[in-house]
């Protein structure tokens, strides 16, 4: 008998570290210093809060570079560290890093922003919540995707990497483990945030799922 | 605290699964009792949030007790002068306004009720009621909705000494977190888009207030909605306005209130009707205190709104105007800069020539206009109404409950 799949959705409560940049050396303190879950809220949760710009600078790092400190090229390069490519926090943390120290290194003078325009570290507190819907085979599946909102589709999604270590999602080791649906699974898992919005990704995942449903 | 709206009635805007988590949210706390207390039932952005959102709560099973601290026209002509200390205006302060407001502090300690679960203060005027925690068994939380950034460091050293005995601290941005040993939560502000302000409007209502103020509903209409205030730069946007003029016809609307008990506030508007004189189509309108139909019915109209901003808080008047579909031009600070993300659910800009040359661009582009407005609809309906902020107190209740962990399984 398929194993079920329990559906969660999170609630994030945000909080100051204490940390603040202004400059590409307080920047570096801060990504050298904040905990592991400023880093997710800055990295992999700004795909959430921004998921209806499918392009640009998706991470908070990135769009603060460009758009206050105005450091264009560092900008784009912390742009490319992709927190889906990242199942541990500490790595993308060291790219991250590496990126600011290199850039750094090349910089005669380092610039500064003014007032009001400074990076402030946050960290988020999740909150897993139950919502009650379960899944025990494809149809169910299809049903509870339908009812789930947008914090789950990035929980069992997009931040389920970094929770299971693994460069996968929860959605794809569900049907391929429990249901044996391996094409499904490969095509959820190559599902791509910076081309869908979230909304999207779950109409995408309603669309393959009713495709399979139909070709049963 | 009559409300007839009910946490169903924002399924409208709210998808099921979200209002299920708040369901959720409140039955794991359980039916806890939650005292909360501000300076003031009537008047003031505090008193507005409190009548919408506490009902909310009661129907959630939790029970409330809203209270508010007693005061004499001395204590509280003091506490105005902390607020604005503590908005960055320059302030002395004798020992006698200090040991008055520690004496009404200490009067209203009868005030705290020994049975909550949840002490919830509101602002700087009630923050000394901490004194009475001995006497209490409940969590304390100390809820600020001003913006502290620029704050007299000895005026907040002065409250300082309250504050650091809280549980939790809550402030609308970082920007305004200050140094403090307890935890520090972000919430921001949110609309209720069932208010007058925010409610929807019939064609019959807009063009009823624009007849009134005498506003062509033909013309392209831009418009700021802010206190007569040099921070909100109304000069800037008429110069804006006047390079727009060259290329596009449009009309332009500044509406504020404030200039009529704010020494400040009448210069500036007399600034305003120097730099509009022999400009065609400028409308300066003057508001009184809760035009807030008004203030619905010229966003709704609008073609693209304005907040040019060279300071400023979070900004609820982008949020509202955003939440009404508008493109948004807002300046590049504050809470301007966390709500809109530059062209692709606002403009952001640092100048009066960058001002015109979005306004230009989006006026002479609807498929833009269309794009970002749309986007900015969404962007308010997944993070600032009513029951995102609801959610928000929920969690900083289970926050101040379960502790430590960065993560926790309900």
């Amino acid at each position: 008998m398929a194993k079920e799949f329990e559906f969660f959705t999170e609630g994030g409560l945000v909080k100051y570290t204490g940390y603040t940049a202004d400059s590409l050396r307080s920047l570096l303190i801060g990504l050298e210093n904040v905990s592991g879950s400023a880093i997710f809220y800055h990295l992999h949760h700004a795909l959430f809060r921004w998921h209806f710009e499918t392009g640009g600078h998706l991470n908070d790092f990135s769009r603060w570079c460009w758009r206050q400190l105005q450091e264009n090229l560092l900008a784009e390069k912390l742009s490319s560290v992709d927190p889906l490519s990242y199942t541990s926090i500490r790595d993308a943390r060291e790219a991250l890093i590496q990126h600011v120290k290199n850039h750094i290194g090349e910089l005669e003078s380092l610039p500064r922003v003014p007032r009001g325009r400074e990076f402030y570290f946050t960290e988020i507190k999740s909150f897993i919540i139950p919502t009650g819907y379960i899944a025990t085979d494809l149809q169910s599946f299809y049903n509870c995707v339908e009812k789930i909102d947008t914090y789950s589709v990035f929980y069992h999604l997009i931040e389920s990497r970094v929770r299971t270590g693994q460069p996968t999602n929860d959605f794809s080791i569900w049907l391929r483990e429990s249901l044996d649906q391996h094409e499904l699974a490969d095509q959820i898992n190559h599902l791509s945030p910076y081309v869908y919005d979230l909304h999207e990704l779950r109409s995408k995942i309603l669309e393959m799922t009713r495709e399979r449903l139909n070709g049963e | 605290m009559a409300n007839k709206i009910t946490l169903e009635s924002y399924n409208r805007y709210i998808p099921t699964a979200q209002l299920d988590i708040i369901k959720t949210l409140a039955e794991t706390l359980g039916p806890a009792k939650i005292q909360q207390i501000n300076s003031t039932r009537m008047g003031g952005g505090v008193a507005e949030i409190l009548q919408h959102l506490l009902p909310l709560m009661e129907e959630l099973g939790f029970k409330i007790h809203w209270d508010i601290i007693n005061g004499n026209p001395e204590f509280f002509n003091i506490t105005k002068k902390f607020h604005n200390a503590l908005h960055g205006t320059r302030a002395e302060f004798s020992r006698e306004e200090l040991d008055t407001f520690r004496e009404v502090t200490a009067d209203n300690l009868n005030v705290i009720r020994n049975d909550m679960d949840f002490h919830v203060i509101h602002d700087p005027q009630p923050v000394g009621l901490i004194d009475a925690r001995d006497n209490t068994t409940g969590e304390w939380i100390w809820r600020c909705h001003i913006d502290l950034s620029e704050a007299d460091n000895r005026v907040w050293g002065f409250f300082r000494q309250w504050v650091e005995k809280y549980d939790h601290a809550i402030f609308h941005l970082p920007d305004y977190a200050k140094d403090l040993l307890i935890d520090q939560m972000i919430i921001p502000p949110a609309i209720n888009p069932f208010s007058e302000k925010n409610r929807e409007l019939s064609n019959e209502e807009i063009n009823e207030v624009l007849g009134r103020f005498n506003i062509d509903p033909g013309l392209p209409i831009i418009l700021q909605v802010s206190r007569f205030d040099r921070l909100k730069d109304p000069v800037g946007v008429i110069r804006a306005y006047k390079l727009v003029r060259r290329y596009l016809d449009s009309q332009l609307i500044l509406a504020g209130g404030g200039a009529a008990d704010d020494p400040e506030g009448a210069q500036v508007l007399a600034e305003v009707y120097e730099e509009a004189e022999g400009v065609p189509d400028v409308h300066v309108l003057d508001l009184p205190p809760d035009s807030n139909l008004e203030i619905n019915a010229l966003q709704r109209a609008a073609s693209v709104v304005l907040q040019k901003s060279l300071r400023e808080g979070f900004g609820l008047t982008v949020t509202e105007a955003m939440w009404k579909g508008k493109p948004v031009i807002g300046g590049n600070v504050g809470g301007i800069r966390r709500q809109i993300v530059h062209r692709s659910n606002g403009m952001l800009v640092q100048s009066i020539e960058g001002t015109a040359l979005r306004i230009r661009e989006i006026l002479a582009d609807q498929r833009l206009a269309e794009h970002l407005g749309e986007n900015a609809r969404k962007f308010v309906q997944e993070n600032f109404l009513l029951p995102h902020y609801l959610q928000n107190w929920l969690l900083v209740f289970h926050s101040v409950r379960n502790g430590g962990s960065n993560i926790v399984r309900l």
